[in-house]
């Protein structure tokens, strides 16, 4: 238990620092890198709590694919760093103050932290024990039967995302040409070739 | 059905009229309009005798309004003798100013508007003191105070009418106020709003008391002063009294109808009608009573010296609701009633007497451009004389009874307040006398002060204008000689019958020494013979006293500088913490409303929040993070008390 | 188990709309030409049948749907219908707006579809986790309606801005969530009731709540949440203010009603202070910041706060009566908003169109019917009786009074007078001033017909307030139990 406790406060103390770091450094290129140092930690914890498959998911997805293409927009667009932290100083104060209150407000929850005894009971589906079956299967069991309200919902939002940024961004310009290659497949040579024979001194009429 | 009809057959009128304008045209809509008022107004005189001398009163249930959990009230006509006085007074008085309207307003361009928003007012006034719960009073209130600003403002073309239109408006909302919080309150206390559940179970409440920000309070006497609040917004009493005269800036049968003979006194008649509550509380009581004299004497002052003629009935009509209201203080519940029957129909007479005057001046307004008529306009000169005589109370006129007996009960009652009320209601008979004296005097008498044009044009008003003045005459002249007997004589017991709680003060009252009663006619002679000597004798007097004494003549010229006051309470203030708090801040009133104080405080308050929506998008979230963190930390620190 | 989690009957009509929305998706994507009017009145179609199947939906009882992840009870059923009456005006609106500027886009009514399925799902929501989707499916789909014109500066300004303080609040949201899990190890609201009932109370869960509270407040738009609505409302289309104004308002403070008054309804005497306080400053600052706009969906967008604070404070008082206000009050504000949007819509000079207060000047002269109709409308905001409007702030303060709530009362009475001022400023401008352009006549059937609709309502509900008043206190009946929380707890 030691060595567990021990892991989960190195990664999370590396993840609160990792985090403080994404907004405070200046390159955002390096924001970027720390956030991705965040995500890699969280996929830590989660190992730590056994879900494996979350921890995976996090890696492939918000590592492989979203860090990186937040990367890629923070290297195509070419953003003013300094007027963006215009003001920072003017904010820093009242900003730090209530970052303190917050805080110590939520020290004193931590502190005075109560469970309700029912709580440990009414926790609907505890992570599976190691050995029987497997992380996937697990969450397979339940996704398209219990959550499946859940499940198809989260489904709605995804496409409403998809619609929204199709509708924001995609214009179609009718006066550009594009490379359709299905028609350049279909293409046939006697469609488009004639061979004429053209007599000598004659010219073509 | 008789009852219903009475108040519905006005808004049939008013909404043929105004919705079918194009159709009807000026003749048909005054027509329909005259016609469903004079139905009623027969109605009512029936349910009168039906009700008030036979002795039957009734309630009509319409339909069941609204019922849900505690809440339950039926839309339903409470027909007692107090709302069959109203409804007569209102039918009445209504039926005459639609016949004259539709000769005072035959050059405007919009008859049927305005016949329909006359016929509208009479719905909504019909619908208040027809109330069976406050509820529904409440909407009458609100009904008859839309309907006030829709006729203050019918020449709207005129930014003076817009002005008075919308101050009427807010002031009267200030009223609203107190009258909604304390039909809250009556809620709250009694859990019903129905008067008959109230009035049965108000006696067990005398003496309940409730905790307000920590204080333990009076409930009665809470209850009372906040519903007398909205009584003094609509009857126009000191403080809520400035915009009264401005609403004179509408067409003279308005006035008539709705700033003198009914609508204001719709305050009157709602502590009447709540008199079983009012009795319950020793201080409300004696607040109305001081508000009430305190007005009519500062109204009377102001009547003395005002040149418009019509704003001189203005604030005797201010003065005369002061007289109803400390009647009501006193306990005198039946004789402030009284004196509102007999008052509407002679002021309504002066009103539309004066209508006349103006019609015949060609719109001239202001009595020192009048004079040297009478013998061109005889009809009109004596029905002004049986108004005034009315007014100031001489034998046998109808004011006589009501005005006399509301001194003797003032004097009778026996108190502090009773005594005051009691001089200061001598006082202002005794200005009463002189201004109406003088009122008289100016506009008919001594030399022509009109130009030539305008004295040739001088013409007596036709017959349709002058019929309605004949019969309010004749209510002038013995409604009070007549009703004496019923509403404050020996049949008063068995006239009001459960309607109103009169106390034993107007038994005592009968029972004066000599010289309370005769006090009132010796200063009302006076009155009248300083009158004579100021503006037909000496008429160089008054100028010298004016002369002589400067102070006091401009303070009552301009109306005690109430206005002016307010303006500087509320509007300068206002003004300066505004530029202070912002630079650059429009000082105007919102498109020059008008001397509305309270306008300009929350145009302050309200371009303070304007600042704080400054468009970036960091701000924004910095007040929500700063929203959660507050709520937060305060919840922790009151809830660490538990 | 199994069975149980694949009931879905009572959750027909979403599903109904959530196929129909890809459908029409596919309609739109594989059909020549512009589509957005026919799958914009498909869409129409849709939500009207989707209304008629919530009403016929087995009467009064309570039905659990999903493993009681799902609920449609009489509560979820009246404001379900609300949500789609308002959809299906303001969408016809927003149909025949597009038809006039040539903006038309098929996405736009497929995503009204899909916000709608959030909102209905936010209503029936039954657990945290349930709830968190039906906001998320609608906030999302809200954030790109309000950028809907992409080419308009301020119509993108306004679609970031939403998006990125609604993220915030979700965050708010969420975190509150988990400090509720973390107390009590269950997200569903039954669960949570039973803990809460039992009489465990801890501050973690007590600052859970408020954060929760804190992320619907933005929702509804109430102070000191409410910083986006004037921009939002200012900057989106006006068809999409109408549709930002009503729908989605209903929905928001269905949904707060919900879990206040579900999961949470013991720890009332301890949440109470908090909605007083939010419930006090949105009147507040609704009244007096409306005074100084100029742009009338600005001023719109305050006068919501205000309407929005009256509502809060039958959640306040957390008694049937007050439940019942909310939904009197949300079915008035529906019909009111509504007809004032179809009049600022109509607010157009020679075919250009104008939102600032001053281009109304006149109004009574060139457009006499149209400005009575504002006129009622603005009246019965300020609550003039006998309008409808006045019923709605009648219900909410008598439940406050009846509650001992007094000072809240007081104080909502007082914001309504100054909340008058600017109502009747805007009559002053159509009666009084003078006309410096004339707008353009009302054009268009159903214009006319939403506006009639809603003048009626507005005008004669005073008549037969029966069918809302007694609707209502069956739904607040089925979420509170009948029961009063607190009788009078001060």
């Amino acid at each position: 238990m030691i060595v567990q406790g021990l892991i989960f406060y190195m990664l999370a103390a590396i993840m609160v620092a990792s985090a403080f770091m994404v907004v405070t450094s200046r390159n955002p290129v390096h924001s970027v890198l720390w956030l991705i140092l965040a995500f890699v930690n969280s996929a830590g914890l989660f190992l730590l709590l056994g879900a494996e498959f979350v921890a995976m998911l996090v890696v492939v997805v918000y590592v492989g694919a979203v860090a990186v293409l937040f990367l890629f927009v923070v290297m195509m667009l070419d953003i003013n760093y300094l007027k963006v932290r215009e003001g920072f100083l003017t904010y820093l104060p009242m900003g730090a103050a209530l970052g303190v209150v917050l805080l110590c407000e939520i020290a004193v929850l931590a502190g005075g932290w109560t469970m309700a005894p029912e709580a440990m009971g009414l926790r609907a589906v505890p992570a599976p024990e190691p050995g029987t079956i497997s992380n996937s299967q697990a969450l397979g069991q339940v996704i398209y039967t219990d959550y499946v309200y859940l499940f198809q919902a989260a489904g709605l939002v995804l496409l409403v995302a998809m619609i929204g940024s199709i509708m924001l961004t995609h214009r179609s310009h009718p006066n550009v040409r594009r490379q359709k290659v299905a028609d350049q497949i279909a293409r046939r040579k006697e469609r488009t070739l004639k061979l004429n024979k053209v007599p000598t001194g004659k010219g073509i009429s | 059905m008789m009852y219903a009809a009475i108040v519905f057959l006005p808004l049939l009128g008013a909404l043929i009229a105004g919705f079918g304008r194009h159709a009807l045209g000026d003749k048909g809509s005054q027509w329909v309009t005259c016609t469903g008022l004079g139905i009623a107004a027969l109605l009512s005189w029936y349910g009168f005798f039906e009700v008030a001398v036979v002795g039957n009163p009734t309630t009509v249930t319409l339909f069941t309004w609204v019922a849900s959990g505690d809440l339950q009230f039926d839309w339903a006509l409470k027909i007692d003798t107090l709302t069959a006085v109203m409804l007569i007074v209102v039918t009445t008085i209504s039926f005459m100013v639609h016949i004259y309207s539709v000769g005072y307003m035959h050059h405007d361009p919009s008859v049927p508007r305005f016949m329909a928003y006359l016929s509208l007012f009479t719905f909504t006034m019909l619908m208040l003191v027809t109330a069976d719960n406050l509820v529904q009073m409440f909407f009458g209130w609100e009904g008859v105070g839309l309907a006030s600003y829709l006729l203050i403002g019918f020449w709207h073309e005129k930014p003076s009418a817009n002005a008075a239109a919308i101050k009427a408006f807010v002031v009267n909302r200030v009223g609203d106020f107190g009258f909604s919080l304390g039909i809250f309150g009556v809620f709250v206390v009694f859990g019903t709003v129905g008067l008959d559940t109230i009035f049965a179970a108000a006696p067990q409440y005398a003496d309940y008391m409730v905790t307000f920000f920590g204080v333990e309070w009076h409930a009665m006497t809470i209850l009372c002063v906040l519903l007398f609040i909205g009584a003094m917004g609509k009857s126009a009493q000191l403080g809520l009294h400035t915009w009264l005269p401005d609403a004179m800036e509408g067409p003279t049968p308005v006035s008539a109808l709705i700033h003198a003979a009914t609508m204001v006194t719709a305050g009157v008649f709602m502590v009447a009608r709540l008199s079983p509550l009012f009795v319950l509380s020793d201080t409300a009581m004696a607040i109305v009573t001081i508000v009430g004299a305190s007005t009519a004497f500062f109204a009377a002052t102001i009547g003395c010296v005002q040149n418009d003629i019509k704003r001189v009935i203005a604030y005797s009509t201010c003065s005369q609701l002061g007289y109803m209201f400390f009647a009501l203080g006193v306990g005198a519940f039946g004789t402030g009633v009284f004196h509102l029957m007999t008052h509407a129909f002679f002021k309504a007479l002066l009103f539309l007497g004066a209508g006349s005057v103006i019609h015949a001046m060609s719109d001239e307004q202001d009595m020192r451009r009048m004079g040297g008529i009478w013998k061109m306009v005889p009809w009109t000169y004596g029905f002004m004389w049986i108004g005034s005589w009315a007014l100031m109370g001489l034998p046998p006129f109808s004011g006589y009874f009501s005005k006399d007996m509301i001194l003797e009960v003032a004097f009778a009652a026996d108190t502090g307040v009773g005594h005051y009320a009691f001089w200061l209601g001598i006082a202002a008979a005794a200005m009463t006398a002189f201004y109406s004296t003088r009122l008289i005097l100016m506009t008919f008498h001594g030399k022509p002060r009109a130009n030539e044009h305008v004295m040739g044009h001088v013409h007596e008003s036709p017959w349709i204008m002058l019929a309605p003045l004949v019969v309010l005459a004749l209510g002038a002249m013995i409604a009070g000689g007549v009703g004496a007997e019923l509403f404050i004589g020996e049949g008063r017991e068995h006239f009001w019958g459960e309607a109103v709680k009169d106390m034993a003060v107007t038994e005592h009252a009968h029972h004066v020494p000599g010289w309370v009663k005769l006090l009132p006619l010796v200063v009302t002679a006076a009155g009248i013979f300083l009158g004579w000597v100021f503006y037909s004798a000496k008429p160089k007097w008054p100028v010298r006293l004016a002369e002589a004494q400067p102070g006091i003549y401009t303070f009552l010229l301009n109306k005690w500088y109430f206005d002016e006051l307010y303006d500087r309470i509320f509007i300068k203030p206002a003004f300066a913490l505004g530029r202070a708090f912002w630079r650059g801040g429009d000082g105007a009133l919102i498109d020059g409303i008008g001397p509305d104080g309270v306008a300009s405080l929350t145009r302050s308050i309200a371009a303070r929040f304007g600042r704080m929506q400054s468009g970036f998008l960091y701000h924004y979230a910095f007040a929500m993070i700063i929203g959660v963190a507050g709520i937060v930390t305060w919840f922790m620190v009151t809830s660490a008390g538990h | 188990m199994m069975s149980q989690s694949l009931v879905m009957g009572p959750a027909l009509p979403e599903i109904l709309l959530a196929v129909l929305a890809l459908a029409m998706l596919m309609l739109g994507v594989f059909r020549k030409g512009d589509t957005t009017a026919l799958v914009g009145w498909i869409a129409v179609a849709g939500f009207a049948v989707a209304g008629v199947m919530t009403l016929m939906g087995s009467g009064h009882d309570t039905e659990l749907a999903f493993g009681g992840q799902f609920i449609n009870d009489g509560f979820a059923r009246f404001t379900k219908v609300l949500v789609l009456l308002g959809t299906i005006m303001t969408t016809i609106m927003a149909l025949s707006w597009m038809k006039r500027e040539g903006e038309g886009r098929f996405e736009f009514p497929v995503l009204i579809i899909l916000a709608t399925v959030g909102m209905m799902m936010m209503i029936s929501a039954n657990s945290l986790m349930s709830l968190y989707m039906g906001l998320e499916l609608q906030s999302l789909a809200l954030y790109v309606i309000a950028a809907f014109q992409r080419d308009n500066l301020r119509s993108t300004e306004a679609g970031l801005k939403y998006f990125v303080l609604g993220s915030l609040a979700s965050g708010l949201l969420l975190y509150g969530m988990s400090l509720v899990y973390g107390f009590a190890g269950t997200v569903s609201f039954d669960g949570l009731a039973e803990i809460a009932n039992a009489g465990e109370v801890s501050t973690g869960v007590l600052v859970g709540i408020i954060f929760m509270v804190a992320g619907m407040a933005f929702k509804v738009s109430a102070v000191p949440f409410h910083m986006w609505t004037p921009d939002v409302y200012e900057g989106a289309p006006t068809p999409v203010t109408a549709f930002f104004a009503t729908a989605p308002k209903i929905a928001a403070l269905a949904l707060f009603c919900r879990v206040m008054m579900g999961p949470f309804e013991a720890y009332a005497p301890q949440w109470q202070q908090v909605i007083v306080l939010i419930s006090i400053l949105s009147m507040v600052l609704g009244a007096f910041a409306a005074i100084n706009q100029t742009n009338i969906k600005r001023m719109m967008a305050y006068s919501s706060i205000g309407h929005v604070g009256y509502a809060l404070i039958g959640i306040a008082v957390g008694t049937t009566a007050g439940i019942q206000g909310v939904l009197i009050y949300l079915a008035i504000y529906l019909f009111m908003n509504v007809g004032a949007f179809t009049i600022i819509l109509a607010m157009r000079q020679k075919g250009r169109a104008v939102e600032n207060i001053n281009d109304l000047a006149g109004l009574s002269k060139t457009n006499p019917l149209m400005a009575a109709a504002m006129t009622i409308f603005m009246f019965s905001m300020a609550g003039v009786p006998p309008l409808a409007g006045f019923y709605g702030k009648f219900f909410i303060f008598m439940s406050a009074m009846d509650a001992g709530l007094i000072t809240l009362g007081v104080i909502g009475v007082l914001s309504s007078v100054v909340s008058a001022f600017y109502y009747i400023r805007l009559i002053k401008v159509m009666y009084f001033d003078d006309v410096v352009e004339p707008l353009d006549r009302l054009s268009g059937a159903t214009q006319k017909a939403m506006l009639a609709i809603s003048f009626v309502v507005i005008l004669l509900f005073f008549l037969v307030p029966a069918p809302v008043v007694d609707g209502a206190l069956a739904a607040a009946e089925s979420l509170t139990g009948g029961t009063s929380a607190l009788a009078s707890s001060h």
